[in-house]
């Protein structure tokens, strides 16, 4: 009777494990941003932006935060790695797109690269949500900007989130400063928990 | 006292890493031992890139392997059995292990896999007949249990020659991406140029020191 009622306990309290996909261009900050989230939602301390090299490959990161234990699968950006991305799309449960949003001469670049990830059937289901990092930075565009640059305002936003059976917002952030990752990643993992996607099951190797 | 002293001391002084280098044979695994050798502890990329001269790649592995092979003419000599090394780099100190890449001396591999922090996987980039046998190789060394902890970081070598594939085109053919909970690097290196190495043992640095 009690390991009846301790397993059912533990099941209650049990938290859900989600994988978070982080993509974006290469040199838009996605190790930092991750890192960063590591030290404002954990015990653990992130590494210092000097020590961290370009991701020719996979980062992995977890962290319980935010009512649920996340796995960060932090991927290369740079033009070679990307075909790889897609390999991860099935078994990921919400995708942190990071961008640069001072190097104003790469966001052709990057809405390219989000409009492809986007169109892939591996991620329908799977909220999206757009960080615009570097805000500590001079000239760097602001979410209303953001959010119309990526087609993420209006009543074609709406149709491609129910195409898709997932919502895409923007953030405004700086994995600087901290400010806006929290904020982001609150609404992503909400945005998670209610997505056809909260029932997949990944494979983890 | 003396336990407390010496965690002291590691505490200040260098973390110490095990590395097994792996790979088909001719994949340039005792190359890149001889390359990573060369600069004394705290040179930098740079300076160790084109601070030395070609004519060093000429000498066998310092250690000689066991049972020497001779007949074809390499700069290395094929590895039957072991080459160690200890490499100090970036306050780690990375004890490196080049195990031979034969057939018949692969299944031997296993006995270093115990206290292992990290693999280098070396391919020969310009092999593509052989690259398949390299993925079954490499997929074997990821499903051991001995070594579901240590990193991965894979070297496209031989990228000096024509036809090499491109780090992408490895990654895709070793199926680097079914690697889903520790993290993995892919580096295109060229040995024998010396190029790339150091941007891999950066990798492994940061990742180690977490």
């Amino acid at each position: 009777m009690f390991s009846l009622i301790s397993g059912f306990v533990e099941v209650m309290l049990r938290k859900e494990e989600f994988h978070i996909l982080v993509i974006g261009l290469d040199k838009a900050g996605k190790t930092n941003v991750v890192e960063r989230l590591k030290t404002l939602q954990t015990d653990a301390v992130g590494l210092e932006p000097a020590r961290i090299v370009p991701t020719v490959g996979l980062n992995v990161a977890r962290m319980e935060a935010f009512g649920a234990n996340l796995v960060f699968w932090d991927l290369g950006g740079a033009p070679g790695l990307r075909a790889i991305w897609d390999k991860y799309y099935a078994d990921s449960h919400a995708v942190l797109f990071v961008v640069d949003a001072a190097a104003r001469d790469r966001l052709d670049e990057a809405k390219a690269a989000f409009d492809r990830a986007l169109a892939s059937r591996d991620l329908g289901g799977a909220p999206v949500l757009l960080l615009g990092n570097k805000q500590d930075l001079e000239g760097a565009e602001g979410l209303s900007e953001l959010a119309e640059r990526f087609g993420l305002t209006g009543a074609a936003a709406a149709a491609d989130a129910r195409a898709r059976g997932a919502p895409c917002t923007a953030q405004p952030a700086s994995a600087h400063t901290g400010a806006g990752l929290s904020d982001g990643m609150k609404w992503l993992v909400e945005a998670l928990k209610r997505s056809p996607r909260r029932r997949l099951v990944a494979r983890a190797s | 006292m003396g336990i407390w002293m010496s965690r002291m001391l590691s505490y200040f002084g260098e973390k110490e890493a095990r590395i097994l280098v792996l790979g088909l044979d001719n994949a340039g695994k005792t190359t890149i031992l001889c390359e990573c050798d060369l600069p004394p502890a705290g040179t930098t990329a740079a300076a160790a890139a084109g601070g030395f001269d070609g004519a060093l790649f000429l000498l066998p592995p310092r250690l000689p392997p066991l049972p020497l092979l001779v007949g074809e003419v390499v700069s290395t000599i094929p590895t039957i059995g072991f080459n160690v090394e200890t490499v100090s780099y970036k306050n780690i100190k990375f004890q490196v292990w080049d195990l031979g890449g034969q057939t018949s001396i692969r299944p031997y591999w296993r006995c270093y896999y115990p206290n292992t922090q990290a693999i280098i996987y070396v391919v020969d980039s310009s092999d593509v007949e052989r690259i398949g046998i390299s993925r079954d190789e490499f997929h074997a060394i990821l499903s051991e249990e001995e070594l579901k902890d240590s990193l991965l970081l894979v070297y496209a070598n031989k990228q000096d020659l024509p036809g090499a594939l491109s780090e992408a085109q490895v990654a895709e053919a070793l199926g680097l991406h079914d690697i889903r909970g520790r993290p993995w690097a892919i580096y295109k290196t060229s040995a024998i140029k010396g190029e790339g190495l150091f941007e891999g043992l950066d990798w492994l640095s940061t990742n180690l020191s977490k």
